[in-house]
């Protein structure tokens, strides 16, 4: 009787409810990003500046912005940097994140919430206010960086680390790092702790080495939050802006350390040159799907199963 | 037997050694992450003439509270976190509710266009915004919701709503659905069975996504400050901001600044050290399913 | 799961009616569109005033200055002024968006002198010529007007002029035997002797501190050698760095920047000051005394920068020190001082004001006697000539006037505030710091500023 009832009802709401459950989600988005976004379509394809923006007519130039975008040596320069800079990134940040993680699993209570709660601050330091307090760390003249340097032996004196473009990106790293570990560690040691200590106890009895452990056993266990946590960290750091910005202002070569963020910033905000702005950020978000495609296909796969 | 007993105390000692080590790592690591905010709080208490010597002074004694007085006492900082409070929890309130649903229905149902809905929340993460300022201030102006709390609360959703469907789908996931139909048989109502049942094995879920969804709606300063250009209606950051650049065309009041930014700190850390046993929870949970 | 439906439904409208009513509360603007609402009170609002807004950028109008245009403007028109303080960072952004949107466009504000061509140019701008003579006319600071007008009408009128001149210590002339320079020339050779003698051996000396992007300072040696940014000929502007006089300033920079100043190459105008007063708190608790701040025998900066420089006191304020710190005016080679970038910003009603009568009586007041005084007093350089002498006469003041007769703008092209936006300055700047070929870098850099100084 009851196996009777059941499938036809599963059936009617299998057609109306998740619809009716995405609605919510599906209008804030529309609501808030179609505007922005078809603008943004638009306006790649005219000649858009700030006479246009004060109500000049915008004429069509088709897709003049993109060609010049593609003429353009430097857009290349800066595609190079900034897929180098998040991919280094991406990986140095995961790879600190989980060593962070097997190393909460790994010692006692008192010393994992000393190291948990030492990541939430970190965490929880909002951008602008971090920002502040590292660019001031590693300051030329009176930073605490150079300062720390100078007493273990090195000549750090009035070293200015935002000067050459190579040691510019060094102190972005580590302060994007800085931010993005400690949401990886979580992750990742919340995975960890599904791994039942009875599969690791068997592992030791057999003889398998730690990394062997690690390698065999807890890696292939936690993969599908190192995949998502790799993915995210990937989108996320191709399109950082605010921390490279805070860092320019505080004086830097612009043109050698403009990632694509600060590049489109440069161009629309800075040049007036709205159109190509909009051009650009049309090609960025391309780009970001070409480069995630393969990635995102075997999540989807993942997630179909 | 023999064997097993002289073997235990050597491993034992090993293990020991393993341990005090990692411990030692542990709380080096932590004072490493640490350390820029407490630099921030030790600094926020010292005078700027100690601040601006090359000599670091990594202890605030002969600190005092000035900084924080002088900040205060322009009276903007107050009204500048009510409106931050507004705004950030009003978008944490409707995106966790909005992707919950969401996440309801591409975890528990297979229809017709869920695969495009979940790509498309993933590709919408990666437009980049430094272009969509004119058009969102355009449409923002457009329908009166310009220096509001709600029209800010309204983008910040946006924003932050794919991550939390991405987030919550997982925990979703892990709640069996048996586990509900099982207390309907005992009698209880559907809403019954889902408030006494699934929601509070949702709860680390949605601390874990709310924390997430807190965090951006309050440290985001680049949507603000072309939608929030009065004074009157400034978020935090954008206070903070303001701050840093006044401070700028002057002397660099280093102290003042490191003050203002722990003030806007401050509420974060507490929301986060409250929250902090539940946040580690809700992580694992999410974990099951990735 | 439809009750579950309906639930999120009846959660999301509370939400949204919760949220909707804080918003309401907190912004204050209830208060006004339902005044709007009645007839009534609209027909009384146009008897009691206009209601408008003022942006302000920066600090620098003192808060004095504001309480009187208020209660001014409350006065003369009866409506209530709203003075906004925007920061120099993001005005651009915020000009770009606000000042098209007629329901929410300042109707007067700030800008920048150097930002003033551009925005004038796109039409942002109300035309202000009929009132013209009636604020002042000649009397304004002419390179003020002119970068704020197009065809000979004018848009954006000089608010108040700011200048740069040097601050020398004493102290360390006296140690090193050098005298205040007299010319250009002098200058240039004195501070190299400076950074050389280094008397006190502190690390990295400078004899005189500029950045190597600093190019806001850095074109006093393009103009005081008859060179300039760029000229305007037969309809279009071209940028100049080739000009075989601006050459001559470069290189005379570039010889500074290498041999006289240690100032980090990134490094723009921001806060000099800190590397020239005293470290009086380098002496550690054991008595043990390190490197002191101090890095720097001359800077230039703006006039109030001598509220940042001198000794500490006892409450940690800096109190400026006759016997260690000096001032003088950076001189030309030609008797005059040196040309030095002219700061300061402008003022205009938005084309888009609803309000224009109100944007105009508070243009009236600005430029009334009264309160150009008040900014002569306040150590603004007043916009009218004629209230100049009002701002007294001790040693800042009297520098300030002194370089500021001769000072000299950016040029009032339309792509100005574009060329500014996009850092090659700061580019061009750093690069001729680090020792470059200053001609084939000049020949490079006029190649890319050309077309954005035409606005493309």
């Amino acid at each position: 009787m009851t196996t009777a009832t059941v499938p036809p009802a599963q059936r009617r709401r299998f057609h109306v409810a998740p619809y009716a459950l995405l609605i919510p989600a599906v209008a804030i988005l529309l609501a808030a990003l179609a505007y922005p976004v078809g603008w943004q379509i638009v306006t790649s394809l005219k000649q858009y500046g700030l006479a246009q923006q004060f109500g000049q007519p915008a004429p069509f130039v088709g897709l003049a912005n993109y060609l010049n975008l593609f003429r353009d040596s430097q857009i290349w320069a800066v595609v190079v940097r900034s897929v180098a800079f998040c991919l280094v990134n991406a990986v140095v940040t995961v790879v600190i994140g989980v060593a962070l993680a097997v190393l909460m699993n790994a010692v006692g209570k008192a010393c994992r919430l000393i190291l948990q709660i030492g990541l939430l601050l970190a965490w929880a330091m909002p951008v602008v206010a971090a920002m502040t307090v590292w660019v001031w760390l590693f300051q030329w003249h009176i930073g605490v960086v150079n300062w720390l340097l100078n007493h273990i032996g090195f000549n750090f004196t009035n070293h200015n680390w935002l000067e050459k473009p190579l040691s510019f990106y060094l102190v972005a790293t580590i302060i994007v790092v800085w931010m993005s570990v400690p949401f990886v560690s979580f992750s990742v040691y919340a995975g960890l702790t599904q791994i039942s200590p009875e599969v690791m106890e068997a592992a030791q009895l057999d003889g398998a080495s730690g990394w062997r452990r690690f390698t065999q056993i807890t890696v292939p266990m936690i993969r599908p939050v190192l995949m998502i946590v790799l993915l995210l960290q990937i989108i996320w750091d191709l399109r950082v802006f605010t921390q490279i910005r805070l860092l320019q202002d505080a004086g830097a070569p612009l043109a050698s350390t403009d990632l694509l963020g600060t590049y489109i910033y440069r161009v629309g905000t800075g040049s007036s040159d709205f159109g190509m702005a909009a051009a650009m950020s049309v090609f960025v978000l391309i780009l970001t799907m070409v480069l995630s495609a393969p990635y995102v296909r075997s999540l989807m796969k993942e997630d179909a199963a | 037997m023999s064997t097993a007993l002289s073997a235990a105390p050597k491993a034992n000692r090993h293990i020991k050694v393993g341990k005090i080590i990692a411990s030692i790592a542990a709380v080096a690591l932590a004072i490493v992450w640490v350390f820029p905010v407490y630099w921030m709080v030790n600094s926020s208490l010292l005078p700027n003439a100690v601040l601006n010597s090359p000599t670091p002074r990594f202890l605030p004694f002969g600190g005092s509270l000035n900084n924080f007085r002088a900040v205060l006492s322009g009276g903007t900082f107050f009204p500048a976190l009510k409106t931050s409070l507004i705004v950030t929890l009003t978008a944490v309130v409707l995106c966790l509710l909005f992707a919950f649903c969401a996440a309801l229905a591409i975890s528990r149902y297979k229809f017709k266009g869920r695969q495009g809905f979940v790509l498309a929340v993933l590709f919408i993460q990666m437009l980049p915004a430094e272009g969509l300022f004119i058009a969102q201030y355009k449409m923002m102006s457009s329908v009166g919701l310009l220096n509001t709390a709600i029209g800010l609360a309204g983008l910040y959703t946006a924003a932050v709503v794919p991550f939390t469907i991405w987030m919550l789908r997982g925990f979703v996931a892990g709640v069996p659905a048996d586990l509900e139909e099982a207390a309907m048989v005992d009698g209880a109502t559907r809403t019954g069975a889902f408030f006494r049942i699934t929601f509070p094995l949702l709860a680390p879920g949605l601390v874990a996504s709310g924390v997430y969804a807190f965090l951006q709606a309050w440290n985001e300063f680049t949507i603000a400050l072309v939608i929030m250009q009065k004074e009157s209606s400034r978020t935090l950051p954008l206070w903070l901001r303001g701050f840093v650049q006044q401070s700028n065309t002057r002397e660099v009041d280093w102290g003042q600044v490191m003050a203002a930014s722990s003030l806007v700190a401050l509420p974060v850390i507490v929301f986060f050290l409250l929250v902090q046993g539940r946040l580690t929870s809700g992580l694992v949970a999410g974990a099951v399913k990735g | 799961m439809k009750r579950i439906l309906s639930m999120a439904a009846v959660a999301t409208a509370a939400a949204l009616a919760l949220t909707g009513c804080g918003s309401d509360s907190g912004s204050g603007s209830a208060a006004t569109s339902a005044s709007a609402s009645e007839a009534p009170a609209t027909t009384e609002a146009a008897q009691t005033g206009e209601n408008i807004t003022f942006w302000l950028i920066g600090g620098d109008t003192p808060q004095d200055l504001r309480d009187y245009l208020i209660k001014e403007y409350k006065e003369v028109n009866g409506g209530t002024l709203t003075i906004e303080e925007q920061s120099w960072g993001d005005i651009i952004a915020k000009l770009t968006t606000s000042l098209p949107d007629p329901a929410n466009t300042p109707d007067v504000t700030e800008i920048g002198n150097t930002q003033a061509p551009t925005f004038t140019n796109v039409g942002a701008f109300l035309d202000i010529s009929d009132m013209y003579e009636e604020l002042g006319g000649s009397k304004l600071l002419q390179g003020f007007v002119e970068v704020g007008s197009v065809d000979g009408k004018e848009y954006a009128l000089p608010y108040y002029f700011g200048s740069r001149y040097m601050f020398y210590r004493k102290d360390i002339y006296a140690a090193a035997g050098v005298s205040v320079p007299t010319t250009l020339d002098e200058f240039n050779s004195t501070v190299a002797t400076l950074a050389e003698a280094n008397p006190n051996n502190i690390p990295d000396f400078s004899g005189f501190f500029i950045g190597g992007q600093d190019w806001r300072n850095g074109i006093s040696w393009i103009f005081a050698n008859g060179g300039d940014l760029a000229k305007y000929e037969n309809g279009t502007w071209t940028s100049t760095l080739s000009d075989p006089n601006t050459i001559k300033g470069l290189e005379q920079l570039q010889q500074i920047q290498q041999t006289a100043s240690k100032a980090p190459r990134t490094m723009k105008d921001e806060s000099p000051w800190l590397y020239f007063n005293d470290s009086d708190s380098s002496t550690a608790e054991d008595g043990t005394t390190t490197a002191t701040a101090l890095a720097a025998a001359t800077i230039m900066a703006p006039g109030w920068a001598h509220w940042s420089i001198g000794d500490l006191d006892a409450d940690g304020n800096r109190v400026w020190n006759d016997e260690k710190f000096g001032v003088f005016v950076l001189p030309g080679n030609d008797g005059k001082p040196a040309p030095v970038f002219a700061g300061g910003s402008n003022i205009a009603i938005s084309a888009k004001s609803q309000h224009v009568e109100g944007a105009k009586d508070l243009m009236r007041i600005i430029f009334s006697a009264e309160y150009q005084t008040l900014l002569a007093q306040n150590g603004l350089g007043p916009a009218n000539s004629d209230y100049v002498s009002a701002m007294g006469s001790d040693e800042f003041t009297t520098a300030l006037v002194e370089s500021a007769s001769n000072a000299k703008l950016t040029p009032a092209a339309p792509g100005w505030a574009t060329v500014e936006g996009s850092g090659k300055l700061e580019e061009f700047f750093q690069k001729v710091a680090e020792g470059g070929d200053v001609t084939a870098l000049a020949a490079e850099y006029d190649e890319i500023l050309t077309p954005m100084l035409n606005g493309k």
